[in-house]
């Protein structure tokens, strides 16, 4: 006689990122801790979230202390050029993996000399949908858009609109070329978030990053 | 070549599963929600289920997706609905109710056979 299988359904409520959160709320607690602030930047492939971060520290020399942890594919090209403006800098090879765990993130501040650090840039890996998700313990997400990608991506990415705290609209100095329509732009983020500032800045010429500055000394 | 982002997802839920199976017994269904705020395809989560799972004890368990829409709310008459867009007028007339559910992404159950 074949014997009998008893088949039970276990209900549970569970995150399925429970064991990446964990490790973000004690990056979070520890970055609170130091008083450092940090930003996870999230933006497509070319939207300049390298160059906005170098026209950053460039902007920040002198006065803040910051730190930067950069997430690439494979190569260390993003991590150089940063390392030319910031003595803390980490490069955080992903391979194949399309988005930064907050355990790479735990690695890696314990490469850094955190002691004089105010402030933390997170340049994410370039992706528009899965880095939403993985919260890696920063106090803010700031979501990067740019002019060249067309004004229906933040339509098409309400995920990372709706969870960001700060929009960013790069490549402003391209507005006289192209027919990005500013307003429909505005319109789409506004009926996910309709509080988050939005600020538009040029990583090349430097137009807006005043206001991007005073937002991180805020 | 990129891996599509469900894999990381179906890497962490077979962990989490393999957490929570039973010594004794198979797991034969895990249930998932999936909220459509997070972009994932249900067909790119199975078949990134089946590759992670493969060769380990949860091999052959069936995931089961329920996706969910988003759930607009509209703050000018306090309807509430399930759609399939985020952007949607209600018909109310307010141009830009918003959704105020649709980011789940939780393990819901797990089932288990066990021979007696
Ligand atoms: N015109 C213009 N080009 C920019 C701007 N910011 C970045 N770029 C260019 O966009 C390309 C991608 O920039 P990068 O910082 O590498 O993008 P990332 O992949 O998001 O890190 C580079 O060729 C940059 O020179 C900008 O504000 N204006
Ligand atoms: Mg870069
Ligand atoms: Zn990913
Ligand atoms: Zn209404």
């Amino acid at each position: 006689m074949a014997e009998a299988a008893q088949t039970t359904r276990i209900p549970l409520v569970e995150r399925v990122l429970e064991a990446n959160d964990e490790v973000a709320a004690a990056n979070r607690a520890e970055l609170q801790r130091r008083g450092i602030f940090s930003i996870d930047l999230i933006g497509a492939p070319g939207s300049g979230k390298t160059a906005l971060l170098e026209a950053t520290l460039r902007a920040l020399e002198g006065r803040r202390h910051p730190a930067v942890l950069v997430g690439d594919l494979a190569t260390r090209r993003d991590g150089d050029r940063l390392a030319r403006w910031c003595d803390k800098v980490i490069q955080i090879s992903t391979g194949q993996g399309c988005h930064l765990e907050a355990s790479q993130v735990r690695d890696a501040l314990a490469q850094i000399e955190l002691g004089q650090v105010d402030l933390l840039f997170i340049e994410n890996v370039g992706n528009l949908i899965c880095p939403v998700g993985f919260d890696l313990g920063q106090s803010a997400k700031v979501g990067l858009f740019s002019l060249t990608e067309g004004d229906d991506k933040a339509a098409k990415h309400p995920y990372l609109v709706e969870a960001a705290d700060l929009i960013l609209l790069n490549k402003i100095d391209l507005m006289p070329h192209l027919s990005f329509d500013r307003r429909s732009f505005e319109a789409d983020v506004r009926l996910l978030n309709p509080r988050v500032p939005i600020l538009d800045v040029s990583a090349t010429t430097g137009e807006g990053l005043d206001a991007w500055i005073a937002w991180l000394d805020r | 070549m990129l891996r599509v982002h469900e894999f990381s997802i179906a890497e962490a839920l077979a962990a989490q599963v393999q957490r929570h199976a039973p010594a004794a017994g198979r797991v034969t269904e895990v249930d998932i929600t999936v909220g459509a705020l997070r972009g994932l395809e249900p067909e790119a989560l199975r078949m990134s289920w089946e590759a992670v799972t493969h060769g380990t004890p949860i091999a052959g368990a069936t995931l089961n997706v329920d996706l969910r829409p988003w759930t607009i709310t509209c703050s000018t008459c306090g309807r509430t609905w399930p759609s399939p867009v985020p952007f949607v007028a209600c018909e109310c007339g307010d141009p830009s109710p918003v959704p105020t559910a649709g980011d789940e992404l939780d393990l819901v159950a797990l089932t288990i056979e066990e021979e007696s």
